[in-house]
């Protein structure tokens, strides 16, 4: 079963934690081509689908994988430890 | 035939005539339909056909991928209804036509060179020119089979003028009728204004960066700029990109504008440095947005950005904005298809 939830974390922009059948990924919430939020969207083939105009991005690498989606969202590297998922951010 | 065409929420409905498309008989409504480019290739336009038949213009436009046309769905820049119609997409306020676009004979008036590439082409429409800078029209020529976008380069006028500075794509069907040269009896058809990466009012200091035939928006973005009324300490750096610096243009027609060189600042880079040491260039090289980034850090996001240009250069300008915290809804763009 895959799922995604949305983590709000104060002083940053919001993420989307997935899981995709028991292996955990994390990436950036929000849509690069508007203001949508990607948890919202549909998941299909390591894919997340945009809500708003269905351009997608590869849930593991944030790499765009349809248009309109042009400019990659942020992949982190998700631990868990004690039951908790940890994601490094270099603020870059 | 007039069809009528529902949103699937039930939210609205709204006519188109015949031998318009579902995009812009919807914003010629009024409704805020998502889309970008008009001619099929950005792909914002999307929708699914629930009930009806359409004709699709361009079965190819690579605004669907495989997986959406698989999925069964349609650009809605790309559909002419044949029956009434119900389709499923998301509207949004950002999407409503800023003045209403209507569709109209123009004639052809005259042309001049900009570069050895690019001339501005003048037309004239019997009804005013309503447009905000930065818009774009959609030019029917005869032969082209499809319609091109154009950006405009002057300002609303009361006269029905119309200026675009073009581009000479070498083999380009529209290029060809273009600069034929462009006969003065030519039947030319204007559908417009159109567009998102339109002048707004607002504090920020402006940025504008060009790259190529992106100079037409950006340009009437300078002259909105500089005849409006805003802020007078609001200021506008306007960049230029090109490959060589025989494609290096805009200053002259920037320098004539009140406030250049005070609150209106022009710079120019040149991507091919190979050609710039073969030509003495004495300015930077590199691409445009390295150029930006260089010349505005730290902090872009105090600024209001307005690009266009082709997709590679829009595409480079996006992911330095959004590597520096720019909030998205500062940004506004065209990508010249
Ligand atoms: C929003 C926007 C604004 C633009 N503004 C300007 C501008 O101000 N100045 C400028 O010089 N250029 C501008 N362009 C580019 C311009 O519209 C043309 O793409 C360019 O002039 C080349 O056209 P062509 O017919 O000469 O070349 P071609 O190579 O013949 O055609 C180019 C374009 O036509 C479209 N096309 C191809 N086949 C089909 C088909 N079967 N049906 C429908 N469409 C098809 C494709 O989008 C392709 O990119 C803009 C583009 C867009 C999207
Ligand atoms: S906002 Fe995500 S595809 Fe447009
Ligand atoms: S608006 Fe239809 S594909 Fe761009």
């Amino acid at each position: 079963m895959d799922g995604v939830i949305k983590i709000e974390v104060p002083g940053r922009p919001p993420l989307a934690a997935f899981n995709l059948d028991g292996t955990f990924y994390v990436t950036d919430d929000t849509c690069t081509h508007g203001e949508a939020s990607l948890s919202e969207g549909v998941i299909e083939d390591g894919l997340i689908e945009c809500p708003f105009h269905q351009g997608c991005f590869e849930i593991a690498t944030g790499r765009p994988a349809a248009a309109p989606c042009t400019v990659p969202i942020r992949a982190y590297r998700p631990v868990i430890e004690r039951d908790l998922l940890h994601i490094e951010d270099d603020g870059a | 035939m007039i069809a009528t065409v529902r949103l699937a929420d039930g939210s609205v409905a709204f006519p188109c005539a015949a031998g318009d498309n579902l995009l812009h008989a919807g914003l010629r409504a009024g409704i805020g339909l998502p889309y970008e480019c008009s001619v099929g290739s950005c792909g914002t336009c999307k929708y699914e056909l629930l009930d009806g038949r359409v004709e699709t213009l361009w079965a190819e436009a690579p605004g669907l991928g495989e997986r959406d046309r698989r999925k069964g769905r349609r650009l809605a820049c790309q559909s002419r209804p044949l029956t009434d119609c119900t389709i499923n997409l998301r509207p949004g306020a950002a999407y409503v036509l800023p003045v209403p676009a209507a569709r109209q004979r123009v004639a052809f008036l005259a042309s001049e060179p900009v570069t050895h590439d690019m001339r501005e082409f003048r037309f004239r429409a019997a009804a005013p020119a309503r447009f905000v800078p930065g818009q774009y029209a959609l030019l029917e020529l005869p032969g082209v089979g499809a319609r091109r976008a154009y950006s405009m380069c002057n300002l609303a006028n009361a006269e029905g003028d119309w200026h675009f500075h073009i581009r000479a794509v070498p083999g380009g069907r529209a290029s060809r009728i273009l600069f034929g040269p462009l006969d003065e009896r030519t039947e030319v058809v204007l559908d417009g204004p159109f567009g998102l990466a339109y002048l707004r009012e607002g504090p920020r200091d402006i940025v504008c960066v060009a790259g190529g035939s992106g100079l037409s928006p950006m340009v009437a973005i300078a002259r909105g700029f500089a005849a409006g009324k805003g802020h007078p300490a609001r200021r506008l750096h306007f960049f230029f990109g090109g490959r060589t610096p025989a494609d290096i243009c805009g200053e002259s027609l920037l320098a004539v504008l009140p406030g250049y060189g005070e609150r209106l600042t022009y710079h120019a880079a040149v991507s091919d440095p190979e050609a710039a040491r073969a030509a003495g260039w004495p300015g930077p090289t590199g691409f445009v947005h390295t150029l930006v980034e260089a010349a505005l850090a730290p902090n872009l996001a105090r600024f209001e950005f307005y690009f266009a240009g082709p997709p590679p250069m829009a595409e480079a300008m996006q992911r330095m904005l959004v590597a520096n915290s720019v909030p998205s809804a500062q940004v506004h763009f065209d990508r010249f298809f």
